[in-house]
């Protein structure tokens, strides 16, 4: 490596990844309750590949001239973005292993060049019916989940943690209880926070991670759709790697450093669809042949017919059958949507599968969608009314949402959004079933005209005892199904009066 | 084995060290929800706090009288400033310096159900908790502490109700409660309610401040101060719900807060506990105090034109001798401030 070659910004490209990834968890942990005018969503809004999805489906907002930018800059810097932008290639960088070169053989390697034009299909097909399960593989939105799921319940309970250890120090306790207030609601919560499924988002990273095993940056190079979309840009580029044929001695040692296969031909092509100008290929180059540079020699994938055929069968495959699932017709009963959610079909067309909503969310309500809204709708929010309720005073999740997927409303219009209705299961309620007291739906349900009343009932028990029973009843018309009734009912397991959803 | 392997495997030591530590930490404390059964005893009595020094019982050391006049059991005064009137209620009391001694730990206890605007009489009139916080300081508390256990999420109920911003305002603090602040508790006295998850700081306050807003209920018929308390209860709340008459007068025969201030400047006369409409507040401008939760309880029906006697829990409490529910036999100051 010559000296006189490390020049430029590539050398700072560590700390373009230092910055962008801390930056990316600090906006994160700021989308709580009540959400400032900072814009929080700004990597997942700019993130061409949902941008594209939400165009596709009708839904444009302003802020999408940060997806556009995104989505021309490959023309001049290639999947520069990968290398020096995006906080899940930054990961996927450093978990992989220092040894450079790729463990698989030269037919794998070829085979796997396919990949991309095969997730670009599938995507597009998918994105054609209008189903948006393939952003579920988005790497934005798939960092997003898997903090919101992982690392911020982590630190919920390191926090607890540490302050149960301070706690048994009497002189600390005071200190304890004001940093607990002060980070009440923004990392630590009243009940740690629990997200079904967490074990499989740790599968699914770990997974991604471990594809590092097989070749540095497996994930980047080969399956991520947003890196093979930016790749498609890329292909156009007229500004990219350029290596000086005269001076190009053809040692190899750009092809051995190179994270992402972009070298090519004899060394003297590029790649462009995977080409992130990190330049290590430069800093490797004995004679420094190699400089960024327009009209770059390209060496691009082009697929066989066959190849084209098959990826494009797998979309259409895969668009059809999401389209056509069984869950879209017969919806669950229990399946509630947050409050400003899009009909069925729109939410799962428009949805990436990020986890925002749920991060923000101040009472854990919602939750990942697992079997209730089928496989196109893993990971879509959720209320889980066992574990929290709507918050009146809460209005964010359609705030945060980068693709209108839940709708932001007025705090005033949520809280005469319906959600769902309060049934009360009568052979389970403890004032129905058991002639007790209880009440705590109708004390607690927040509609100002209360949508649970109640009626004090002569009944003669069982055992012949005469009482008067205050027992409650749901005024349909005014329920929102905001589900704080479901959520503190005292009988166990499953509440005695839930909430279900509703057709619009 | 090179340096840098040699560092690696040491890392890797740590960090199993350190998560085997922490495991070990978290099963010792049970992820700070340890409630094993065994219940902590304590005593609290209803009224100012026994004196520091062996002076005369209930007097202010400073006060330089001999023979104080007789304080009444009731301060009720009535005014268009919550604030004024609640320094008015607790001065007809004895003033503040009765309840808290210079470098007194306090505990106010408003009540937060969940989070509403002020004007909605939901919670307790931030003004009037922010005025008590001020008196305590004033007599030289060294901290004045305020929480309660809302139903819904502890951050949005205390910032909507305005409550933790005109409690920071007057020199206290705001504090949300963890698992580690509660304790199971022995109700040595109770029938129904034998031992419950309570929140260690009233008990090792120095002065327990009960704060609540007055307020119908639909299982209680009113919430007054007695009802209030469920807001140091942890555990599943609901289970209270069945024979609340008799756990909620359990509950007070243990806690018996040293002062109590009703707050009725705004009150809720329908939809409650939680309301949410204009129409449903009446603005009664008064403040009720005292030193013992039924007496308080007790003038507090009337202000919804009811009599003691028409809340179940309340009979019980003065059959049972909590504290004494009949008006007519309480010395009983009334005033505008």
């Amino acid at each position: 490596m010559s000296e006189a070659s490390r020049r430029g910004l590539h050398v700072y490209r560590r700390w373009f990844q230092l910055v962008f990834l801390p930056l990316f968890l600090a906006l994160l942990t700021l989308t709580v309750w009540p959400l400032g005018s900072v814009f929080l969503g700004a990597f997942l809004v700019g993130d061409p590949l949902i941008a594209l999805n939400s165009a596709m489906n009708g839904v444009l907002r302003p802020e999408m001239w940060l997806a556009v930018v995104m989505l021309l800059v490959p023309l001049a810097v290639g999947r520069a973005f990968c290398g020096y932008v995006c906080p899940m290639g930054a990961i996927v960088e450093w978990a992989s292993p220092k040894k450079r070169g790729s463990g698989l053989s030269e037919r794998a390697r070829e085979r796997w060049r396919r990949a991309p034009v095969f997730v670009l299909l599938v995507s597009a097909g998918m994105l054609l019916f209008a189903s948006g399960a393939f952003l579920v593989l988005d790497p934005l939105a798939t960092l997003t989940r898997t903090a919101t799921t992982l690392l911020f319940p982590f630190a919920d309970r390191m926090l607890r943690l540490a302050g149960d250890l301070a706690y048994l120090v009497p002189a600390l306790r005071d200190a304890t209880d004001a940093v607990t207030t002060t980070l009440s609601g923004r990392l630590i919560y009243a009940e740690p926070r629990v997200y079904a499924l967490a074990f499989g988002v740790l599968g699914a990273f770990a997974g991604i991670l471990a594809l590092n095993l097989a070749e540095p940056r497996f994930w980047c190079r080969h399956l991520c759709p947003l890196g093979a979309l930016l790749g498609l840009m890329g292909r156009l580029g007229f500004r990219n790697r350029t290596v000086d044929a005269e001076a190009c001695i053809s040692c190899g040692a750009c092809e051995r450093v190179c994270p992402l296969d972009a070298v090519r031909d004899e060394y003297l092509a590029t790649d462009t669809s995977r080409c992130q100008l990190c330049l290590l290929c430069a800093d490797a180059c004995p004679t420094d042949a190699i400089a960024i540079g327009t009209r770059p020699q390209k060496s691009l994938y082009v697929p066989s017919r066959r190849t084209f055929l098959a990826g494009a069968a797998a979309g259409l495959l895969a668009g059809f059958f999401t389209f056509t699932g069984h869950a879209r017709r017969a919806l669950d009963p229990h399946l509630v949507r947050p409050p400003g959610a899009r009909p069925e079909d729109d939410l799962l067309a428009l949805c990436t599968r990020c986890g925002q909503c749920m991060k923000v969310c101040p009472t854990n309500v919602l939750q990942p969608s697992l079997s209730k809204s089928g496989v196109e709708g893993f990971f879509t929010p959720e209320m889980d009314y066992r574990i929290g309720s709507c918050d009146w005073t809460c209005a964010e999740c359609g705030k945060v949402c980068p693709t209108g997927a839940i709708m932001p409303l007025a705090l005033a219009e949520k809280r005469t959004t319906v959600l769902g209705r309060a049934y009360i299961d009568t052979t389970r309620c403890i004032p129905w079933a058991d002639y007790e007291s209880c009440l705590v739906c109708q004390e607690l349900c927040p509609v100002p005209e209360k949508a649970i009343v109640f009626t004090e009932d002569a009944v003669t028990t069982p055992e012949g005892a005469d009482l008067v029973v205050k027992r409650p009843h749901v005024v349909a018309e005014r329920c929102i199904g905001c589900g704080v009734c479901e959520w503190h009912c005292p009988v166990p397991r499953e509440s005695a009066i839930r909430v279900r959803g509703l057709d619009a | 084995m090179d340096r840098r392997d040699f560092c690696r495997v040491a890392l890797g030591c740590t960090v199993i060290g350190c998560a085997g530590g922490l495991a070990g930490c978290a099963r010792l404390l049970e992820w700070s929800a340890s409630d094993t059964g065994a219940a902590r005893v304590a005593t609290m009595t209803a009224g100012p706090p026994p004196s520091a020094e062996p002076t005369a019982a209930g007097v202010p050391t400073s006060t330089p009288e001999p023979t104080p006049p007789p304080l009444p059991d009731l301060a009720v005064y009535r005014g268009d400033d919550p604030a004024a009137n609640t320094r008015a209620a607790v001065v007809a009391l004895g003033g503040m310096e009765r309840f808290v001694r210079p470098g007194a730990r306090v505990v106010v206890k408003p009540n937060i159900i969940t989070g509403r605007d002020p004007e909605l009489a939901t919670t307790t009139n931030p003004q009037a908790v922010a005025e008590v916080v001020r008196m305590a300081l004033e007599a030289g508390a060294a901290s004045v502490v305020v929480f309660d256990r809302p139903t819904g999420d502890p951050r949005t109920s205390y910032t909507v109700s305005g409550i933790q911003a005109a409690v920071e305002a007057a020199g206290g603090s705001m504090k949300t409660l963890s698992d580690r602040n509660f304790e199971r508790f022995e109700i040595p006295a109770g029938r129904e309610l034998t031992s419950w998850p309570l929140v260690t700081d009233v008990f090792e306050a120095d002065t327990f401040i009960n704060m609540p807003i007055g307020k119908t209920h639909g299982l209680a018929g009113l919430t007054l101060s007695m009802k209030n308390l469920m807001g140091i209860m942890g555990g599943a709340r609901g289970e209270v719900h069945q024979r609340f008459h008799q756990k909620i007068v359990d509950l007070a025969t243990l806690v018996q807060p040293h002062l109590v201030i009703l707050d009725a400047y705004r009150i809720m006369i329908r939809n409650g506990p939680t309301g949410g409409k204009l129409e449903d507040v009446a603005t009664t401008k008064t403040v009720v105090a005292g030193t013992n939760m039924p007496s308080v309880d007790a003038y507090g029906t009337t202000l919804f034109g009811m009599q003691p006697t028409d809340l179940e829990y309340l009979r019980n409490a003065g059959e049972q001798g909590v504290g004494g529910i009949d008006l007519e036999a309480l010395v009983i100051q009334e005033g505008t401030a």
